[in-house]
Parts: C-alpha cells; sequence; structure tokens
C-alpha cells in the first residue's frame, strides 16, 4: 500500500499526498494544482488570506468535495476511488461543530460512535467527556450550550473514532480562553500518535505546532518552507507573499 | 461497522430530534386537520352532500402538501447546523443515509395518516370502514413509500440549492402526479364502491411500480445527489 511509501527524504511514510489538485467551483478555479505531502506524524500548518483556497484543500482532504484534477491520498487511499478508509482514518474539526442542537451531548456523540463503529462506544464517550471537561453538562441538548462548551464537544465528536489524521479548519476560532487551553492540551496529548493539517489565521498557533509551514494564495502555493521559523520573519514572509497583508 | 447499524443510528437520531422538537409533525398534523375543517366546510355549504367520490382526492392532496412541509424540515437542520457534514465525514454508505431517511419520513408521515384517516372517515364517510380497511392500507402504505422515497431524494438535492423551499415543490409536485393519480382512484374506489383487491390490483401494481423506479433511481444517484 501506498501509506507504505517512503519519502524522497528519508523522513518516514507519507500520510497524506496532494499532487497537482485542482478544484473549480463553476468556471471559477479556486486551486490551480497545489501539490504537497505530509509524513506520519507531521503537522502542516497551512495559512493564507480569506478566499485562497485552503478550506478547499481541506474538504477534499476529508472527501466532502471531489477534486476537478490531480490525485489526493490519505492514510494511503485515494479518496475519491477508495474513500471509506479515508472516512474511517480522519477527524475533522471545523468553527462549524457538526452537532444536533436538539440532541444532548451524549445522544450526539453515541449517534457518531454508531456511525463510526466504536466497539467501546459508552466508556470512549465518558472518557472524553471528562478530559473535556463536559460531564457534567452529558444530558443537556446541545442548544443550551456555549460556543466555546460546543467546540469542545465537537473536539469530542471528531476523535471519538480515534483516527489516524486530524483535519483543523480553524480550530481556535471563537473559542474563549479556557476552551484554548483545553484544545492545546488535547493537541499536546494527541500529537505524537496523529497526523495534523491545520488552516489557521493564527500565525502563532500556526507556528507553535507546525513541522512543516504553507501559504496558499489564489489557489496555488505561495510558500513552503519546514518549522524553525520565529513569527516576525514569517509575518514579513506572509506579507510580502499575501496581497492583503493582514496577519494576527 | 455494518450499514445496519448505520442505518438504525440514524433514524433514531431523527426520531429522537423530531419527537423532542416536533416542529415537522406539529405543523403538518396542523395543516392536515385545517385542511379537513376546510374541505367539510366547503362541501357542506348547502346541505348534506354525497361526498365519497371526492374522497380520495381529498385525502391524497392533503398528504401530499403536509409530506411537502415535511420534507422540506426533514434537511433544514442537517444544512444549517452544517451536521451534513458531519454525516458525510462518517464511513457510511450514501445509500444508506437515503434509505434511513426516507424510512424517518415515512414514519412522519403514517403518524400523520394515523391522525387524519380517524377525522376524515368521521367528516367523510358515512359507512363503516372496517371492511375496506385491507385494500386501502396496502394502496396508503405502497403509496407512502413512493411518497417517501421520491419526496427524500428530491429533498436532498433541492437542499444544496440557495432557493430549496421553491425548488422541492417545483420538482415534486410534477413527478408524484402518476402515484398521486393510482393513489387516488384506488382510494376512491375502495371508500365509494367498496372494491377489493381485485379491483384495485392494477393500480397498486402500478404504485409498486412507481416506488421501484425511484428506490432504484435514488439507489444509483444518491452519492452525487447528496454530494457538492
Amino acid at each position: 500500500m501506498s501509506d507504505e511509501h517512503d519519502r524522497q527524504d528519508g523522513a518516514g511514510p507519507l500520510e497524506i499526498e496532494v499532487e497537482g489538485l485542482r478544484k473549480s467551483f463553476g468556471r471559477r478555479d479556486v486551486l490551480k494544482g497545489v501539490s504537497f505531502c505530509v509524513p506520519r506524524g507531521g503537522f502542516l500548518s497551512i495559512f493564507g488570506p480569506n478566499g485562497a483556497g485552503k478550506t478547499t484543500t481541506l474538504r477534499v482532504l476529508a472527501t466532502l468535495l471531489a477534486a476537478s484534477g490531480g490525485s489526493v491520498k490519505v492514510a494511503g487511499h485515494d479518496v475519491r476511488e477508495d474513500p471509506m478508509p479515508v472516512r474511517r482514518a480522519i477527524g475533522f474539526i471545523s468553527h462549524n461543530a457538526m452537532l444536533y442542537p436538539d440532541l444532548t451531548a451524549q445522544e450526539n456523540l453515541r449517534f457518531y460512535a454508531d456511525m463510526y463503529g466504536v466497539e467501546d462506544r459508552e466508556a470512549r464517550i465518558t472518557e472524553l467527556l471528562e478530559r473535556l471537561e463536559l460531564s457534567a453538562r452529558r444530558y443537556d441538548v446541545v442548544r443550551t450550550y456555549s460556543k466555546g462548551m460546543r467546540q469542545r464537544l465537537a473536539i469530542a465528536r471528531a476523535v471519538l473514532h480515534r483516527p489516524r489524521v486530524l483535519l483543523l479548519d480553524e480550530p481556535h476560532s471563537g473559542l474563549d480562553p479556557r476552551a484554548v487551553d483545553i484544545l492545546d492540551g488535547l493537541l499536546t496529548e494527541i500529537r505524537d500518535e496523529h497526523t495534523f493539517v491545520m488552516v489557521t489565521h493564527n500565525i502563532a498557533k500556526g507556528l507553535e505546532w507546525g513541522t512543516d509551514l504553507m501559504i496558499i494564495e489564489g489557489g496555488r502555493i505561495a510558500y513552503e518552507h519546514a518549522a524553525g521559523v520565529d513569527h516576525e520573519s514569517f509575518s514579513a514572509v506572509y506579507r510580502e507573499h499575501v496581497h492583503d497583508g493582514s496577519v494576527m | 461497522m455494518s450499514g445496519w447499524a448505520q442505518f438504525k443510528a440514524i433514524v433514531r437520531k431523527d426520531l429522537i430530534r423530531e419527537l423532542r422538537t416536533r416542529d415537522m409533525l406539529v405543523s403538518m398534523i396542523l395543516f392536515v386537520l385545517l385542511a379537513m375543517v376546510i374541505f367539510h366546510w366547503a362541501f357542506t355549504v348547502k346541505g348534506q352532500t354525497d361526498l365519497t367520490y371526492f374522497t380520495g382526492g381529498m385525502l391524497w392532496v392533503t398528504f401530499i402538501f403536509a409530506m411537502l412541509l415535511g420534507l422540506n424540515r426533514s434537511f433544514a437542520q442537517e444544512k444549517d447546523e452544517h451536521c451534513l457534514d458531519g454525516l458525510l465525514l462518517c464511513p457510511v454508505d450514501r445509500v444508506t443515509i437515503f434509505l434511513a431517511k426516507t424510512v424517518g419520513n415515512l414514519v412522519f408521515l403514517l403518524i400523520i395518516q394515523a391522525v387524519a384517516v380517524p377525522v376524515f372517515a368521521l367528516f367523510f364517510i358515512e359507512r363503516s370502514l372496517i371492511g375496506d380497511l385491507p385494500p386501502f392500507l396496502v394502496v396508503l402504505l405502497l403509496a407512502d413509500i413512493g411518497i417517501c422515497s421520491l419526496g427524500t431524494l428530491l429533498a436532498t438535492i433541492s437542499m444544496n440549492t440557495r432557493s430549496r423551499d421553491l425548488l422541492l415543490p417545483i420538482l415534486f409536485l410534477p413527478l408524484i402526479v402518476p402515484l398521486l393519480v393510482a393513489a387516488t382512484s384506488a382510494t376512491t374506489l375502495v371508500f365509494a364502491d367498496g372494491a377489493g383487491f381485485g379491483t384495485v390490483a392494477s393500480r397498486i401494481l402500478f404504485i409498486l411500480g412507481f416506488d421501484a423506479v425511484f428506490l432504484v433511481a435514488a439507489w444509483g444517484t444518491y452519492d452525487f445527489a447528496i454530494g457538492e
């Protein structure tokens, strides 16, 4: 299987391979030939202005959008030809919680656990709710939750089935400081066991977590670099490559 | 994980959500009861009239429009709260989603009919319906399967459009007409003439064929329909 393919530089097997990815919505070309790879255990931080194609890239990786061209493999499987193993392998955290507001936290997690076939369902739900400090509210409907609580529950939903790859779309967006701490704590705990791709406007967070950095602008990769760049230098690079130049 | 477990999980989730909020059921039941009352007063304004030959039409027109209300709601939350993305991220065959959504809608339609048919009989049928129930129930169930399978497929397609509330009836109503004609004439024959299975067999077969066509169509196209 291709997940056993080694990188040319010997950094280990590749978990994500994207080659010449193109995506169009009607006549509008959103991605114009994006290529990158992420080794197993890597953390790719993707930056770029709104509309650059960052989220579209993530949604293609997650099988939520079909590519117009190019090839995309996640966990060794082509996302178009063989999407089921890809879906089993990924967890997706977005600023949209993807939770049913009229179900309780427990009912939401039970639903997703059944959809993923989680065998130790009740134990896993209890473990995650405790870890994310939501146990006391597990029987409350999600509609009554704050934004931060919903986002924490969304993290539980995303990692419930123990995915190998986590796709993070602006995960810190709209979170209160406590929720940011909990998210970062959880990411620290699971950092070594997973491969990550994170789309973010938050340069500090992207630099803190990323082993590889990428800027997408106008549907193309404008900049790629391994981690180790300081905030000031990267902000300068960002301003140089991105037309609107606003950085956090 | 098995498709059966996923099917049960989706149906259970939809039932829990609806029984908790009742936003589909309440609007559908209110519409059906209101339609019955209006039909009753409209047709009896000049004294007692024999309505038995209108019964099939009144009943099925009411059910179709009540179902349109429900179909619009059944996907609204999936889309509005981005729950559809969560569902599509799961390793589930898209046909399983279609079947589960269809069965959920079928359960809601049957609940509406369990309330509406006795009220309808009270208002419009002057004789006992006990003997007519077996052929009527077969027509009802088969027509419901057709309504829900076509409705679920079209609700899924229209969900991804900006004008989904407008598009669904535009697509649904013309396509459901053949089934509606067969179900209406079969129901009228049963209620007005006391027709048995032999008399309405051709209509039942037609409804079965309609169900098969749209179940197969959904089977083949649902992956595309529920995608981007």
